[in-house]
């Protein structure tokens, strides 16, 4: 196991220097002039525009912009952005409170999710499983961001128990709602793919076996139903840990997060090559680690799965 | 013009004292967690876009930081008139040389004191093409100005305009290009605010945390995306007419989000109120709002330069008679805009309520007639692009509608990413369609309507994304810059506006609105230029 | 990364094979009658007519909504700007949106864009993620680490930048280009679900035995591992369904989604967010159409899942 963890992480070396180029390219494909985007509506002055084109490097071919900067990123320079901010600068205070947020959610759609779904599992058919059922369709048609808004509304203007917005309160107050809101789609995937694994499990010989041996119930579900209904969840909650983290764009504008997603989309409309690169890196970073956990769960989950 | 959130210079300036109301209930009051006390409040502002150097903020959400941070020689008072503020007097006889004096007393917020000198460094800079400052073009009225600003990839040969001169530390002569009896007006946008010798030295650090000569110092940087705390100079020539302490300029990026602070009391002034809350908030609010006319004009253009489909001015009146301007002000806009009928803005001296004429009032049956009198359009279809991100999808959309019932086409909605996109495609010659598109004012003067974006200059160096070309026009254009007298221009520029209203380049749709909001804590405020007008805050 | 591989046990060939191929007709006979006994199944439960006849309707709403309802929203005048955002009425009974058209007759021409978005693009992704997913699965070794690094990139790519690239190679603007960007854009999902079923299920007796007895790997792919890694998969599948439904109006804010003057339930719901608070039932409706739609797929994923899936006998 230790050489296969070892082997995953020196392939990540080659995929990031290949992501880097890739981003780059593809947010060179794009469409726009990010001097321009500065300028807004208004036409940029032709003057000022291209002292700053030249600033930035943005007349050089495109292979000579990603030498730039990835030798810059091998000296520990991510660069700056188009109106002179480091780009480091962004990212140490950007990701403390992304991270915030995606643990948070990701603990509140993984407790709820598969709790939900267990319940749904065992009680099919009855009021739980139906309850959840509509719960989850719920999730899925209303707009994450009417939802948002109504909580938001409900509890933190009208009741007054979470903040409205923003990062003051500090973790957790300030988190607990927005990380709900950024969890409910997944919790909804959560809860039928532990509901649809449970039943099945609950099914297989060696539950059977279990039960005929006369193990509690309680035991039987516990250890052996839901270790072996996992892997689909796991492998979900695996790949959501990155989209929680890169994809919670609209939650952090709802609740005026500071966090990786809002840059990243503000980044991209700017047409920041730069800091789209160095954030997308990032989230290819944190998807091989966790799908490199998640593998390694696979086995503790199922002994007859392992490694080479 | 950036659309109604990030619009520098808006002139319409908003008075709104209330005779202190009953405080809505002292639970609603005591509820809010609002990080102010002690006479500090606090606003919503959006990311200001660069750091925070006066020379290079040309949007609203950092303008309103520098607003407060520095003090220029005039200023907007509450109607929006050009007064002087740090300037005792601004003189001249032929509107081409400018003699400046200032008042006494002023000093950077690190006891430097304010003289010609810091104006003429911090003109120098911004206009200097090396330094790429976003105002740049601002300065370009001033002689000498061309030298700083040879052309991309010339060398700057000299640092200093030949028009900046200090006869002494509280007399600065200033001398134009050509006559220009805005200049004041101009000096009024913080882009002309002056700068303490330590800026020179680190610019990008002094960005973070900016020292000026305002009636606020910053209490802290920047905190990016997070908020600005300013709190009270008190060595501030005028500190005693204002009674705030400090302002916590809080950042967001979303004005839904900021509105429901408002109501929760965590925030005491909201500029821009979304949307979503038109319908409520004065009942929200109970009626602590501003609500009055704002500088920007909002237009439906063609690309005329190229295609030829949309060449008769009758096929564009007759569009623009088929538009209900005054259904889509109250239901699309829920009263936030109101009916365009000329292409000047209602705050602007010089403007004429209806000076559109028929062209703008709502015909469905001359509209089609006068469609199918000039030929109609090729297909009998129209594309009317917009960009998506600026909330434009329903108004057009609307237009669409309407356009496709009372002209009996078939007309669509088409959304651009954002409106650069349009952009690169009336550039690029690739885009058929007619298009959205808003101006707003650089100063308060009718000039800034209609050089900026209908004259020949303007398609290569301004905003004349249409393509439109008329002599005569051009020929009032320089005859109202020559005018002895403001009245006198005045009457050129109409006549130059008539043109317009005559040749159609664009549809003017709408005039936009300011809608604000205020806590309880505070009895009134005012804004002018998008600005607070931070002597006019008064607490509750 | 791979996980022991399977497909290296290669028996000596002749010896078995006669044994095999016996072992693999007898299968054989066993899927046939997994077939027949799944439609008993299915035949008694109501469930199934249920969800069936609610997407016979929806289908039938998108060949033909002009059955529906004697309004057309491409008609001159459908939409009076007056009108905006009435409550229900009587002869309007889902009552008018933002630009005063009828809610009702959107929803019922907005199915076919959204049912073709949906579907398609849910089908695409479960297809092309599902088979790669077994590949990689059933392989391991390079295979599964290329493809496997691929997914990390597609999932950290923002979906604004894919989405607009792949618009600007095949333009956009209708239900197809859009269901074709989702589908490039989703795929790795499904993907990573499969894979991870397919390892967690090749090590079970019944693969062991039919690779014991020399079956080859597309047979033992789809003989034996497909019908046991159903669950997770049409989970996955019929709630990407209504996501991608609503999901195809973010892209309209890109400029590519579906355009006016065409009609889907994504962007009715996404134009009725913004005044929601004050006008909810111009959200409220398409959205209860919406949940219906999801709800009858994932009633017949449910059926179909305990009438085939081999574990739920």
């Amino acid at each position: 196991m230790g050489r296969f963890v070892v082997r995953r992480i020196l392939q990540a070396i080659p995929v990031l220097i290949g992501v880097t180029f890739l981003i780059f390219y593809l947010v060179f494909a794009l469409k726009g002039d990010p001097i321009q985007a500065l300028a807004g509506e208004k036409r940029a002055d032709p003057n000022v525009a291209a002292m700053l084109r030249e600033q930035y490097h943005l007349n050089d071919p495109k292979i000579v912009q990603y030498w730039h900067y990835i030798t810059g990123v091998f000296t520990g320079d991510l660069g700056t952005t188009y109106t002179g901010r480091p780009i480091s600068e962004i990212v140490s205070e950007r990701f403390p409170v992304t991270l915030k947020l995606a643990l948070t959610a990701f603990g509140i759609e993984a407790v709820l999710g598969i709790t939900a779904g267990i319940f749904a599992a065992l009680k099919k058919g009855k009021f739980i499983d139906n309850l959840v059922l509509i719960s989850t369709l719920v999730l899925i048609s209303i707009p994450v961001f009417v939802l948002g808004s109504v909580l938001q509304l409900e509890l933190g203007v009208k009741v007054g128990i979470t903040p409205v917005a923003g990062i003051d309160d500090g973790w957790p107050n300030s988190y607990i709602l927005p990380a709900f809101v950024l969890a409910s789609t997944s919790m909804a995937y959560i809860a039928r793919l532990t509901r649809a694994s449970m039943m099945e499990s609950i099914r297989a010989d060696y539950v059977r076996t279990a039960i005929a041996k006369g193990l509690p119930r309680r035991r039987v579900i516990g250890i052996h139903t839901l270790r072996n209904s996992l892997i689909p969840v796991v492998t979900f909650l695996g790949m959501d840990l990155g989209a929680l983290m890169g994809g919670a764009i609209i939650t952090e504008r709802l609740f005026n997060l500071p966090g990786i997603g809002g840059q990243l989309a503000k980044s991209v409309y700017l047409r920041e090559r730069p800091v789209v690169v160095g954030l997308v890196t990032l989230l290819v970073l944190i998807y091989l680690v966790a799908n490199l956990v998640v593998d390694l769960l696979y086995a503790v989950l199922d002994p007859r799965i392992r490694y080479e | 013009m950036r659309g109604a959130k990030s619009a520098k210079w808006v002139a319409g300036a908003a008075v709104v004292a209330l005779a202190a109301t009953a405080c809505g209930g002292g639970d609603g009051d005591s509820k809010g967690k609002g990080g102010s006390s002690g006479g500090v409040i606090s606003m919503e502002i959006g990311e200001p876009q660069n750091l925070l150097v006066p020379s290079n903020t040309y949007e609203t959400e950092g303008g309103q930081v520098i607003h407060a941070l520095f003090t220029g020689l005039t200023k907007l008072n509450e109607k929006s008139e050009v007064v002087n503020d740090l300037a005792q007097a601004v003189e001249t006889k032929d509107s081409k040389v400018w003699t400046i004096k200032l008042k006494p007393g002023y000093t950077f917020h690190n006891g430097e004191a304010v003289t010609a000198k810091s104006f003429i460094d911090a003109w120098n800079y911004g206009a200097n093409q090396d330094n790429a400052q976003q105002t740049n073009p601002l300065f370009s009225h001033i002689q000498g100005y061309k030298d700083l600003n040879p052309g991309p990839k010339k060398k700057v040969a000299t640092k200093e305009m030949s028009g900046l001169k200090a006869v002494d530390d509280n007399t600065l002569q200033v001398t134009l290009d050509a006559p220009f009896s805005a200049f004041p007006a101009q000096l009024s946008f913080s882009a002309f605010s002056p700068l303490p010798k330590v800026f020179f030295n680190d610019p990008k650090g002094f960005g973070e945390a900016p020292i000026g000569n305002g009636p606020f110092k910053m209490s802290g940087k920047f905190q990016h995306d997070e908020k600005i705390s300013v709190v009270k100079y008190d060595k501030y020539p005028e500190a005693s007419k204002i009674e705030v302490k400090g302002v916590d300029f809080k950042i967001y990026s979303n004005l839904d989000t900021a509105y429901k602070d408002l109501l929760a009391n965590n925030i005491d002034f909201h500029i821009a109120i979304p949307d979503s809350a038109l319908a409520t908030y004065k009942k929200d609010l109970d009626n602590r709002v501003i609500d009055t006319a704002d500088s920007s004009v909002g237009f439906i253009g063609f690309p005329l330069k190229y295609n030829e489909a949309f060449k008769k001015p009758e096929l564009r009146k007759a569009l623009s008679m088929a538009i209900d301007r005054k259904t889509i002000a109250d239901k699309i806009f829920q009263g936030a805009r109101t009916p365009a009928d000329d292409f000047i803005s209602p705050i602007i001296q010089g403007y004429r309520k209806g000076a559109c004429g028929d062209a703008c009032n709502y015909d469905p049956a001359k509209a089609k007639a006068l469609f199918q009198q000039a030929g109609g359009l090729p297909n009998n279809t129209l594309e009317i692009g917009y960009n998506a991100d600026g909330g434009h999808k329903g108004w057009v959309e609307a237009v669409a509608n309407m356009l496709q019932q009372n002209l009996g086409i078939k007309v669509t909605a088409k959304p651009f990413e954002k409106f650069q996109a349009i952009l690169n495609d009336l550039d690029a010659k690739k885009y058929q369609g007619a298009f959205r598109m808003a101006w707003n004012m650089d100063y308060p003067d009718m000039e800034n309507y209609l050089r900026p974006i209908f004259s020949k200059d303007a398609i290569e160096n301004g905003s004349n994304y249409a393509g439109y070309v008329n002599e005569d026009f051009e020929k009032l254009l320089v005859e109202g810059d020559k005018a002895p007298s403001k009245d006198e221009a005045i009457k050129k520029y109409q006549a130059a506006d008539d043109i317009l209203a005559k040749d159609m380049p664009y549809i003017p749709v709408y005039f936009y609105k300011l809608n604000a909001g205020f806590s309880s804590k505070i009895k009134s405020i005012s804004v002018a230029g998008h600005n607070v007008l931070w002597d006019t805050v008064k607490l509750s | 990364m791979s996980e022991k591989t399977i497909e290296k046990t290669a028996p000596a060939e002749g010896a078995v094979s006669d044994k095999a191929t016996a072992a693999e007709e007898k299968a054989a006979a066993r899927q046939a009658s997994l077939i027949r006994d799944g439609w008993e199944i299915l035949r008694k439960r109501p469930m199934f007519y249920i969800s069936a006849f609610v997407i016979v309707i929806l289908l039938a709403l998108a060949i033909a909504p002009g059955l529906f309802t004697s309004r057309s929203p491409f008609s001159d005048g459908f939409c009076q700007l007056q009108n905006s955002l009435n409550p229900p009425s009587s002869g309007h009974m889902f009552g008018y949106d933002v630009q005063g058209c009828d809610i009702y007759t959107r929803s019922v021409f907005g199915t076919r864009n959204s049912i073709i978005v949906g579907v398609v693009t849910a089908l695409a992704t479960t297809a092309l993620g599902g088979l790669l997913g077994i590949i990689a699965g059933l392989r391991g070794g390079w295979v599964d680490t290329i493809l496997s690094r691929v997914t990390e990139v597609f999932f950290a790519l923002p979906l604004i930048v894919g989405a607009l690239l792949i618009m600007s190679i095949v333009g956009g603007g209708d239900a197809w280009s859009v269901s074709l960007i989702m589908a490039v854009l989703g795929w790795p999902q499904v993907f990573r679900i499969m894979r991870g079923e397919v390892i967690a299920n090749k090590h079970n007796d019944y693969v062991m035995a039919a690779k014991a007895l020399g079956a080859d790997t597309t047979r033992i792919a789809f003989r034996h591992i497909l019908p046991n890694t159903l669950a997770p998969v049409i989970v996955v599948t019929t709630m990407n369904l209504g996501v991608y439904i609503s999901a195809e109006a973010a892209l309209s804010y890109l400029g590519i989604g579906i355009q006016h003057p065409n009609i889907s339930w994504g962007l009715m719901i996404s134009d009725a967010t913004d005044r929601f608070l004050t006008s909810p039932h111009a959200l409220l409706f398409p959205a209860a159409v919406l949940s219906i739609t999801v709800l009858a797929f994932i009633m017949l994923g449910d059926v179909v899942r305990d009438a085939f899936d081999p574990k739920m006998r």
